[in-house]
C-alpha cells in the first residue's frame, strides 16, 4: 500500500503560490527572468513558510503570523518630493545621495545618485548569489520570486564614497502592498561606503516588505550599514547576507520603531582574517508588536572580532526576540566574539526572548554573551521628577538613554542625531504611561 | 514660608513610624539647619518634602506659601519652588548632564510660565553658573553623575539648584564626603544662592558645614521630632556634647 503524503499548506503558503501564478508574467524580467522566478517559487514550495519547529524561527512562526492574503505587488506610483521628505522625517535632512524606490521600483526623478569615478550603480539582476545560509531561507526564495527592483552597487578598490548613500524604500498608494527589493553591495579593497536603508510609508500605506541585501567587503574595505524600519505597521521581512575578506570592517545597525511583525535576519561570514563586525540593534515595540532580530556570525578565519548588541524597549504585550548565533570554525583561532541582549520592559505583559548560541570548534578563542531585562528605575524617575521633569517625559528620557547606547555604535554624528530623534519621537508618541 | 505641622510619617510598606509629630517653620529668606543623629529621620523628612514614594504621611500637613505640598506630584513641587539636594545624588547612565539640565530647566520654566531657553541661551547660563562651582562643560557632556567623585556629585547638585532657581531648598548632608576644599566651593555656591526670596533647610550631621553656611536657626531632630531649637550657637553646643542625650541609650 502506498500513501500519498500531501503536506498541508497553510493559507499564506497557498496565497503566495496563487499570487505568484497570477502576477509572475508581469513582474519585471530584467530584475529576475521568469524561469528563475519559477525556480525560486518551487524552492519556496519545498521549504514552505518557516515555523516554530525550525530552530532559527522558533519564536517567529510565519505560518501562523502570515495568515492574511498576500497583498498586491506594488506598481510605480508618483510621489512628491515633499511627501517623501515628510515620510522620511529626521532622515530627510541628512546630506546623502539618494536612491528612491517607490513600491519596489526605482524612481529616478526622486533619486540623486553619486557620479564619482569608482562608484558604479546599476540594477540588481538575476537570482542572488546563493550559499547555504540563503538557500535555507524561504523568505529569500520569495524575494527572488517577487522582486521588482534594487541596486547593484560596486565601489572600486581604494574609493571612499564621499557621502552616505541612502536607499529609500517607500510605499505609496494607500492600500496594502507587497514590496520586494534586493540590493547587491560590493565594497572593493580598501574602499568604503556608508549605506542607509530607510523604509518609509506615504499615506499610511501598509502591507508586507521583503528586502534582501547581499554584501561583500573586500580586503581592508569598510561598510557602515544602517537600517531604519518604517513607522507604519507593516510586516517587515529583511535579510542581510555579508561576506568579509581580510581586515574588513562591517558596522551594521538597525532601528526598528515598532512593527506588528518584523524579522530582521543577518548572516555574516568571516572569510578573511583580522576582520571586524559591529552589529547593534534597537527594537521598540508596543501593542502586539513582534520584533525578531536574528544574527548568525560564522567565523571561518583567524583573528576576527564580532560584537552584537541587541536592545529592546517593550510595552503593552509587545514581544522582542533576539537570537545571536556565533559559530567558530576549527580554523578560526583567536576569535573574539561577544554579544549582549538587553530589554527594558515597560509593562507586565511584554515578553523578551533572548537566545544566544555558541558553536565553537576552535580552542583558542574568547567568546561570551549576556542578557538582562529590567524596568525603568523608579528611583531615577523620581530624581528626574524632583527636578521638574514630568513623569512621562522622565520615562521617555530614561528609555531613550537605554536606546542611545545602541545608536552610539553608528559612526556618523548627523545620522546618530537623526536616529535619536526617530527613537525619541516614537517613545514620545507611544510610551506615555 | 515653609510650615510643617505635626507631621507623622511611616514607611509605606511597614508599620514603622519614622517621623512622629514634627513641627517646624522656615520663614521666607531664612536658612535653618536640622541636625540629628544617624537614623533620626532627616533624609525621610527631605524625601517627604520632595514627594518620594515609599513613605506614608499618616497625619499632619506641610504648607509651602500656604499651599499643601503633600497633595502635589514631585514635578509640581519642583515647579512650586521645592528643591532637594540629595544626600546620595543618583547616577543616570546614558543621559548626558547637559541634556538632563536643559530638560529640567525648560520643563520648570514651562511649568512656571517662563519662556523656554534656546540651546545657546542655556549653554551660556550653564557655563556661567558652572564656572562658579568649578564645573566645566566637558564634565556635563558625560552622563549625569556617572563616574563622578563624591565632591563632583555634590557640586553637580548645587549647579542644578542654581539653574532651577528654587525658592525652598532642602540640602541633605551636602557636606558629607567632601574634603575641605570641596566644602568651601560647595558652601560658596550655596551662599551665593541665599536671598530674601529663598528659604533653605540644611540637613547635616556635623556642625562643620555651619561654619561655612551660617544658619539663622538650628533645630535638633531626634526620635522623629524636633527636640530643641535655637540660634547658631546650638550647633556649637552639639559639637561639644555630641548626640548622646538624643540617642536610644539616653532615652
Ligand atoms: N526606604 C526605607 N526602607 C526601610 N527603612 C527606612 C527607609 N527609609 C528610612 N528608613 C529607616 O528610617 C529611619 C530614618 O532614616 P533616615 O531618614 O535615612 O535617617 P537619617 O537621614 O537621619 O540618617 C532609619 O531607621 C532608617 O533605617
Ligand atoms: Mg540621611
Amino acid at each position: 500500500m502506498t500513501t500519498n503524503v500531501e503536506i498541508m499548506k497553510t493559507k499564506a503558503e497557498k496565497a503566495f503560490a496563487e499570487h505568484f501564478a497570477s502576477v509572475s508574467g508581469s513582474l519585471p524580467s530584467d530584475a529576475v527572468a521568469l524561469d528563475a522566478r519559477q525556480a525560486a517559487m518551487s524552492r519556496f514550495d519545498e521549504l514552505g513558510l518557516p515555523h516554530r519547529r525550525i530552530e532559527s524561527w522558533k519564536y517567529t512562526d510565519l505560518r501562523n503570523a502570515l495568515t492574511v492574503d498576500v497583498p498586491a505587488v506594488g506598481d510605480a506610483t508618483a510621489v512628491s518630493a515633499a511627501d517623501l521628505d515628510a515620510a522620511l522625517g529626521p532622515l530627510a535632512g541628512l546630506d546623502t545621495y539618494r536612491a528612491v524606490f517607490v513600491n519596489g521600483r526605482l524612481d529616478e526623478g526622486l533619486s540623486t545618485l553619486p557620479s564619482m569615478t569608482g562608484v558604479e550603480i546599476g540594477s540588481s539582476s538575476g537570482a542572488p548569489a546563493m550559499d547555504d545560509a540563503l538557500a535555507a531561507e524561504s523568505i529569500v526564495a520569495l524575494n527572488t520570486a517577487f522582486v521588482t527592483g534594487g541596486l547593484a552597487i560596486k565601489i572600486a578598490d581604494g574609493v571612499a564614497v564621499d557621502k552616505p548613500l541612502m536607499i529609500v524604500s517607500a510605499r505609496a498608494g494607500g492600500s496594502d502592498l507587497l514590496v520586494t527589493t534586493r540590493h547587491d553591495v560590493s565594497v572593493g579593497t580598501k574602499a568604503s561606503l556608508t549605506l542607509i536603508e530607510a523604509f518609509a510609508s506615504i499615506g499610511g500605506t501598509a502591507g508586507q516588505s521583503n528586502a534582501l541585501v547581499t554584501i561583500t567587503i573586500a580586503d581592508g574595505g569598510r561598510l557602515d550599514h544602517t537600517k531604519v524600519g518604517a513607522t507604519v505597521a507593516i510586516s517587515d521581512l529583511a535579510t542581510w547576507r555579508a561576506h568579509l575578506g581580510n581586515e574588513a570592517t562591517y558596522r551594521a545597525f538597525q532601528l526598528i520603531p515598532g512593527a506588528p511583525l518584523a524579522r530582521n535576519q543577518v548572516f555574516v561570514t568571516f572569510d578573511g582574517e583580522g576582520s571586524a563586525l559591529d552589529f547593534a540593534t534597537a527594537a521598540m515595540g508596543n501593542g502586539k508588536d513582534h520584533i525578531d532580530s536574528t544574527i548568525v556570525v560564522d567565523h571561518r578565519a583567524v583573528g576576527c572580532t564580532s560584537r552584537e548588541l541587541f536592545k529592546g524597549v517593550l510595552d503593552d504585550s509587545a514581544r522582542g526576540v533576539c537570537q545571536g548565533k556565533v559559530i567558530v570554525q576549527q580554523i578560526a583561532q583567536k576569535t573574539d566574539g561577544k554579544q549582549m541582549a538587553q530589554a527594558l520592559m515597560l509593562s507586565e505583559d511584554c515578553e523578551f526572548d533572548s537566545k544566544p548560541e555558541l558553536e565553537i570548534y576552535a580552542d583558542d578563542v574568547v567568546c561570551g554573551h549576556g542578557s538582562t531585562s529590567a524596568e525603568v528605575d523608579p528611583d531615577l524617575v523620581f530624581y528626574c521628577r524632583s527636578r521638574g521633569i514630568p513623569e512621562a517625559e522622565a520615562k521617555v528620557l530614561l528609555t531613550e538613554s537605554f536606546v542611545a547606547e545602541t545608536i552610539d555604535h553608528v559612526s556618523s554624528e548627523s545620522l546618530r542625531d537623526a536616529l535619536s530623534e526617530i527613537a525619541r519621537n516614537w517613545l514620545a508618541a507611544n510610551h506615555t504611561k | 514660608m515653609l510650615e510643617i505641622n505635626d507631621l507623622h510619617v511611616k514607611l509605606a510598606q511597614e508599620d514603622k513610624p519614622i517621623i512622629k509629630g514634627l513641627s517646624l517653620a522656615v520663614p521666607k529668606g531664612e536658612v535653618h539647619a536640622i541636625m540629628g543623629p544617624n537614623g533620626s529621620g532627616k533624609s525621610t523628612l527631605a524625601y517627604v518634602l520632595a514627594g518620594r514614594d515609599g513613605y506614608e504621611v499618616t497625619s499632619g500637613e506641610v504648607l509651602w506659601n500656604g499651599d499643601n505640598v503633600l497633595d502635589m506630584e514631585p514635578e509640581e513641587r519642583a515647579a512650586a519652588g521645592v528643591f532637594l539636594a540629595f544626600q546620595y545624588p543618583m547616577e543616570i547612565p546614558g543621559v548626558a548632564g547637559l541634556t538632563f539640565l536643559r530638560t529640567a530647566t525648560n520643563a520648570l520654566r514651562k511649568a512656571r510660565g517662563d519662556k523656554e531657553l534656546t540651546t545657546p541661551e542655556f549653554l551660556r547660563l550653564v557655563k556661567e553658573k558652572g564656572a562658579e562651582l568649578n564645573i566645566d562643560i566637558e564634565m556635563l557632556k558625560r552622563p549625569v553623575n556617572v563616574g563622578f567623585s563624591g565632591g563632583e556629585k555634590k557640586r553637580s547638585e548645587i549647579l542644578q539648584m542654581a539653574l532651577l532657581e528654587p525658592t525652598m531648598c532642602v540640602l541633605d548632608e551636602t557636606d558629607s564626603g567632601l574634603d575641605i576644599d570641596a566644602l568651601r566651593v560647595v558652601s560658596e555656591g550655596v551662599n551665593a544662592l541665599r536671598s530674601p526670596e529663598r528659604s533653605m533647610l540644611m540637613i547635616t550631621h556635623y556642625q562643620r558645614l555651619l561654619n561655612y553656611i551660617v544658619p539663622d536657626k538650628v533645630h535638633v531632630l531626634a526620635f522623629g521630632r524636633i527636640q530643641k531649637s535655637g540660634g547658631k550657637e546650638l550647633a556649637l553646643e552639639l559639637e561639644q556634647s555630641g548626640y548622646a542625650e538624643y540617642t536610644d541609650a539616653a532615652a
